[in-house]
């Protein structure tokens, strides 16, 4: 199966007020978007560039959610694709690639967690610092099937393209096709941002078990289910690993956003490989999503 | 967080991508006799046709280098490859590559059909690897051979080839016998004597040096106490090279006057091009930059242009081809 993506119509987008502080529509209007451009008939994509950001905010303990403002992306940033981030640092200049996760007009948000000093630095900044981003890269979910019942179930800091992924099935009027089940370690830090778009959201934090226990509980509920069933995932491998054993013995079809350790991120150094079916596949280009069967996943515990 | 170290920035160059991709340019230069439009090539590893040219009009720079092509596809290593360093990166890609077959299917004329001036970069695991590959080559529309004999992430061949200057000489004495083409070898930093081994390599029939490959590393997850590469080490590159690269050409070309170079290693901005021929090189490649940024060789090749307006005698030179 393709996971190349083609756009559907969006009916309508998500234009509510600017996230961040009271001028977060003043750093935006000032910002001159960014675009591609035509030069003798061929069209290029931008490289990277200097956007503001619009707030950063702590969701939960070491885990951050950063603002940018930056029209391009958030015109053409679709679920699963992600961008690379830089910091200010000259002794920290290999990208940091994040998931998109919202985009309000011309904001687009990430989730992260503090896991070096790195993404450190990125939590220090402040509305209205400048922040260099490449992207949106990679490729998208396959969210082209219009009756599909899609379960987004996300791990951790996994949840960021599935919060698109409801955002963007919510802005073309498919609200009521999914259902988001998050696994948390504690804190259900992203519940409140997924439930703007999907009215279904059934999360777990370790003490209660984790989401193969919420999907065992909807078992008998998904046989009901006449529509195509569609998992989209993305989190620790080991988890995607039980998320596409259980479907695959049922028959759901799978969606893997992956998260390899990359280089540049717009494929061109092959420092992020996937074995395949196909072979050994660059993760940023022909992924970050792929489906349990071209990952051979489908009968590993 | 501000540190001391000079900000590498994408952005520096105030001309605009519209100007990038468009504006003559205005000092060219000759290597091994092949005309580039300006002295900066991409590095081998760092570009790749189909990703690359989505950003930028890859005819625009003076060489691009391609991936290392084995005569069968390489599976490279296996996962984690790569590791951040200050001011530098980590890399064990073990030159993972879909083989001669595909390159010559789709890279070298999709590249040829862009314009672009081709530097085709070889790898093998054993002299005959190396023969195949460049016979096969040999009538095919590269502008110019690049002979990797300094990864450090491969086990045959590769950098045991580059390290031993009699092993050298006898693979590129092979090579020179079945091939006319501009022949550059590229040369491992990973050596006590540099000179010895350049000039094994121009004595059987070099037609260019290029240098450096990366230098052999490694970094520790001090968390699990183990390696952070799969490889356990890799190759380094990046801005923390720079002054050690820059050594080597200099060293080269102190010993070898005539012999056109290529400077690699560490290049962020036009004036750290500069900086290489000023040390002796005729021209330059991008490596880790483009990681950083898609059109930071396009960006650097542009300050650089610019740059050797004031630098009149120097243009002159580089664009007979002329060296030191
Ligand atoms: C990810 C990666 C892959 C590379 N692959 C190759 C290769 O296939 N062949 C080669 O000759 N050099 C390869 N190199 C080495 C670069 O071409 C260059 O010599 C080195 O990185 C130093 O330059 P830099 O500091 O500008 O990156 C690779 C480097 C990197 C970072």
């Amino acid at each position: 199966m393709s996971t190349q993506f083609i756009p559907t119509q969006i009916k309508q987008r998500h234009t509510g007020p600017a996230k961040g502080s009271h001028d977060a529509s003043d750093i935006c209007r000032c910002h001159e978007p960014s675009e591609g451009i035509v030069v003798n008939g061929e069209s290029y994509l931008p490289a990277r560039r200097s956007v503001p950001i619009v707030s950063v905010r702590q969701l939960d303990q070491g885990v951050i959610e950063l603002v940018i403002c930056d029209r391009y992306m958030a015109e053409h940033a679709r679920p699963a694709q992600f961008a690379n981030l830089f910091t200010h640092d000259g002794l920290r200049l290999m990208p940091r690639p994040f998931g998109i996760c919202e985009i309000c007009g011309d904001e687009v948000s990430f989730i992260f967690a503090i896991v070096g000093a790195g993404t450190a630095q990125f939590a220090q900044m402040k509305a209205g610092d400048s922040i260099d981003v490449l992207g949106p890269l990679g490729k998208t979910f396959d969210l082209t099937s219009p009756d599909a019942r899609y379960i987004l179930v996300g791990g951790g800091l996994g949840v960021p393209p599935l919060i698109q992924a409801a955002q963007y099935l919510h802005d073309s009027g498919r609200e009521n096709r999914t259902t988001a089940i998050f696994g948390y370690r504690k804190h259900h830090f992203a519940d409140s941002i997924v439930g703007q778009y999907s009215d279904d959201v059934r999360s777990i934090d370790e003490e209660q078990g984790n989401v193969i226990t919420v999907l065992d509980s909807m078992d008998a509920e998904l046989r009901q289910i006449s529509d195509p069933v569609v998992i989209l995932s993305c989190g620790p491998t080991p988890m995607m690993k039980a998320v596409a054993f259980w479907a695959s013995s049922r028959g759901i079809a799978t969606q893997f956003n992956l998260e390899e350790r990359m280089g540049c991120g717009y494929g061109t150094c092959v420092v992020c490989v996937v074995d395949t079916i196909h072979g050994r596949k660059k993760v940023c280009l022909e992924g970050p999503v792929f489906t349990a069967q071209e990952l051979g996943w489908e009968s590993e515990r | 967080m501000t540190t001391a170290i000079e900000r590498t920035d994408a952005l520096s160059s105030s001309q605009s991508l519209q100007d990038m991709l468009t504006l003559p340019w205005k000092h060219p230069t000759i290597v091994a006799g092949v005309p580039w439009k300006n002295p900066v090539g991409t590095a081998s590893g760092t570009f790749n046709v189909e990703a690359c040219s989505r950003f930028y009009d890859v005819a625009q720079m003076g060489a691009v280098s391609t991936k290392g092509v084995s005569i069968i596809p390489w599976e490279g290593n296996p996962t984690p490859r790569t590791a951040e360093t200050p001011a530098g990166t980590v890399n064990s890609v073990g030159l993972q590559n879909p083989g001669l077959d595909h390159y010559l299917a789709n890279d070298l004329p999709m590249l040829k059909r862009m314009g672009a001036n081709v530097i085709t970069n070889v790898a093998g695991h054993s002299d005959e690897d190396y023969i195949q590959v460049v016979e096969r080559l040999a009538d095919k529309p590269c502008d110019m051979l690049e002979i990797n004999v300094s990864c450090p992430n491969v086990s045959h061949g590769g950098m045991s080839v580059g390290t031993d200057a009699k092993a050298l000489h006898h693979l590129i004495g092979a090579l020179r016998n079945i091939t006319d083409k501009p022949m550059i070898v590229k040369l491992s930093p990973n050596v006590t004597d540099i000179v010895g081994i350049a000039k094994a390599a121009v004595d059987a029939g070099a037609d260019a040096l290029s240098l450096i490959n990366t230098l052999v590393g490694m970094r520790i997850n001090t968390t699990t106490g183990r390696p952070i590469l799969a490889n356990i080490t890799g190759g380094v590159s990046g801005p923390c090279i720079f002054p050690i690269a820059l050594s080597f050409v200099w060293r080269v070309r102190r010993a070898l006057p005539d012999i056109p170079i290529i400077g690699i290693g560490g290049i962020s901005n036009g004036d750290n091009a500069l900086e290489y021929l000023y040390a002796g090189a005729n021209a330059v490649e991008v490596g880790a930059a483009a990681l950083l940024d898609p059109i930071a060789p396009l960006r650097i090749a542009r300050e650089l242009d610019d740059l050797l307006d004031a630098r009149p005698e120097l243009a002159e030179k580089l664009a007979e081809g002329r060296t030191w």
